[in-house]
């Protein structure tokens, strides 16, 4: 089993954890769209779905403990993202924000759920799809509203500044909206996750592999074990913290795009 | 729920200073990198890097500090 998941460990000799870690192989065949990732991300859309439909279905105006969950969670996204940051426009936002917030959070916490535990985000095309989906929404609507030549000169040409100057901070504005806020809120992301994910093995690993060495060894063990559970829990923390962050920097860029002036 | 919209806007201004900042060393430390490589020169990185630090900070007084 651990070989299926873990090549190269075998021979008593330590093999440090590093990015080959994140490579898993195909589980059918050579197909390189069968790893392990691609079948979690599609896994979560089912868990949402099935969550949320079971949570909705037998809406009552006295909830059970499923519906409370539910819409716990979409009264977080509607009103602690969606209405507090874009405002009076915000509710035809609230399906992209929601559905973004569910499937980045389940899929980091698939990173510590027992026999799943790995987070799809770690591999960076995920998050860069993601970033790039955000990226086109919040121009879109600021294209939208705005009309394509003013949103960009909008961009371009802050007000009640020297001509001069447009020379200098013009690049700038126009390298921070096109390139630099999708790379950070795909890297960001995906950073979280491949560390997060390193550490836990890390620690995990190391503590099986002092387990299996000397009597000295074996008695370290424990405490690595023990370092690694306390990350687990830090981590569920990072995870739960990133799919916020992902989620609120997007209704951030949305209201940036819908309001006249920045 | 004040404090709440306060830290968000907080967030909001972290990042885009941030952005600024990553995309002022990005841009004129690029020109000044690709100068040198045109003119043989070493110091146009440094000079960029710090025009493109400026160029940040004046955008970033721009937007958050005029009030």
């Amino acid at each position: 089993m651990l070989n299926l998941v873990r090549s190269g460990a075998e021979g008593g000799e330590f093999v440090p954890p590093s990015a080959k870690d994140f490579e898993l192989p195909p589980i059918f065949g050579d197909n390189a769209f069968t790893t392990k990732p691609i079948f979690l991300v599609f896994f979560s859309v089912i868990v949402i779905s099935v969550f949320f439909i079971a949570s909705s279905r037998k809406a009552a105006v006295v909830p059970s403990k499923l519906q409370f969950a539910g819409e716990s969670i979409y009264s977080f996204v509607r009103n602690d993202l969606a209405r507090d940051v874009i405002g009076h426009e915000f509710l035809r936002f609230v399906p992209y924000l929601f559905t973004l917030f569910t499937f980045i959070l389940v899929n980091n916490l698939f990173g510590i759920i027992p026999l799943i535990q790995f987070p799809a985000m770690s591999h960076v095309g995920f998050a860069y799809v993601l970033a790039l989906f955000t990226f086109f929404v919040f121009h879109y609507v600021g294209i939208k509203k705005q009309g394509a030549f003013k949103y960009i000169k909008e961009i371009m040409f802050m007000p009640g500044v020297p001509k001069a100057a447009y020379i200098l901070i013009t690049p700038l504005e126009i390298l921070t909206f096109f390139l630099v806020r999708p790379l950070t809120l795909s890297l960001r992301l995906f950073a979280n996750m491949f560390a997060g994910h390193l550490l836990l093995l890390v620690f995990i690993l190391g503590g099986e592999h002092l387990a299996q060495g000397a009597i000295g060894l074996k008695l370290i063990s424990p405490l690595a074990f023990g370092i690694g559970i306390v990350l687990t829990f830090f981590e569920f923390m990072v995870q739960c913290l990133q799919a916020y962050i992902f989620t609120l920097l997007t209704a951030l860029y949305i209201a940036g795009a819908l309001a006249d002036e920045h | 729920m004040t404090d709440n919209r306060a830290n968000k806007r907080d967030e909001n201004a972290l990042w885009t200073i941030f952005g600024y900042l990553l995309s002022g060393l990005l841009f004129w430390g690029g020109v000044g990198w690709a100068l040198d490589k045109w003119l043989g020169t070493t110091y146009c990185t440094l000079i960029g890097l710090l025009v493109g630090m400026g160029g940040a900070l004046y955008l970033v007084w721009l937007r958050f500090g005029r009030e």
